[in-house]
């Protein structure tokens, strides 16, 4: 689900069309927190894609948390 | 006369706990600036997303913010000082946070401000190259902390705002209807929606056709015009609506 990049950074094997999945992960992470409305794009309202801690990348995204 | 002012990279991971106003809150507060000391009116803020690339130091989205106003012309100097000011105090200290204000008439060649938006959405461009384009064509482009590398991304977005064809504004729509169904034609004489529009289809809607609320109710910047995108829906479904509007992840490609 997550591979560590050569910065060590953590990014998300599934993609950036994952929803379910980043639904999940964030439901049982306790660094969620929303980002803001603006930059929010899953409608799950708890998902890594709208957590102020996810840095986009060009396939996914890392946790910066 | 109408101007645009567009900012960018105000902002940084807030990993300590404290909280740090982005970008969009900035914007909203330079407007907000604008009308409190009655310099002119503005139009509501666009989200445009720029290119997300291993060497764009962005912060988490790569995304930058523009209005339009109508100023008196004595009011543009003041305006750039105060948002000069603003930026250079507000965005935290580790951003990169450049200003563009543009005055759209005064635009010797709009057509090269709309493109280097757009290269700002597949290419990594420079900062030098911001500059030299600002001046060439008459546009107020500064930095105000940090490597100033916003600048880029403050450009970029005045010029895809000046498009009419990118990204998509600020903040939700709240629309009270009941049963969440209301007539397009309504929703355009109620709140800031001059269109309403299928997302995958060119079919606009009559102001007859009814449409279903969602809880994200958030127009985009097409055709120069802030179009609310809705979907059909499944007609197994016995409803007098036809559209339902458009869900955040619908939207996230705007
Ligand atoms: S992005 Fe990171 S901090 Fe945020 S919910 Fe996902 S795993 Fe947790």
């Amino acid at each position: 689900m997550w591979s560590i990049s050569d910065k060590g950074e953590r990014e998300f094997t599934g993609g950036k069309e994952d929803w379910a999945a980043v639904a999940h992960i964030a439901e049982n992470c306790p660094g969620f927190k929303p980002d803001d409305e603006d930059e929010m794009v899953a409608d799950e309202a708890v998902s890594c894609y709208n957590c102020r801690y996810r840095r986009w990348t060009i396939k996914s995204f890392v946790c910066c948390k | 006369m109408k101007i645009l002012v567009s900012i960018d990279d105000t902002d940084t991971m807030k990993m300590d706990g404290v909280e740090v106003r982005g970008t969009g809150e900035l914007s909203g507060m330079i407007k907000q600036a604008i009308e409190d000391q009655r310099w002119g009116r503005c139009e509501p803020i666009t989200r445009h997303q720029l290119l997300i690339h291993p060497d764009i130091p962005y912060t988490s989205h790569n995304s930058s913010m523009c209005f339009e106003a109508d100023i008196e012309h004595v009011f543009l100097k003041p305006l750039i000082d105060f948002a000069s000011d603003f930026l250079a105090r507000e965005s935290t200290p580790d951003s990169d946070p450049g200003l563009c204000v543009a005055v759209t008439d005064r635009i010797s060649r709009p057509g090269r401000l709309i493109a280097f938006g757009y290269m700002a959405k597949n290419y990594v461009l420079t900062k030098l190259a911001a500059y030299n384009l600002a001046e060439t064509l008459g546009i107020h482009l500064s930095e105000h902390g940090g490597t100033g590398q916003g600048v880029i991304g403050a450009l970029a977005g005045a010029g895809l705002r000046l498009s009419g064809n990118d990204g998509r504004f600020k903040g939700k729509l709240k629309i009270k209807a009941e049963n969440n169904m209301i007539k397009a034609g309504d929703i355009c004489s109620r709140v800031k929606v001059d269109m309403v529009k299928c997302l995958e289809e060119g079919i606009v809607l009559q102001d007859d056709d009814m449409v279903i609320l969602g809880d994200h109710i958030k127009p985009v910047w097409l055709y120069g015009k802030s179009v609310l995108l809705v979907q059909a829906i499944d007609q197994g479904v016995a409803s007098p609506a036809c559209w339902q509007t458009c869900s955040k992840s619908q939207l996230k490609d705007f």
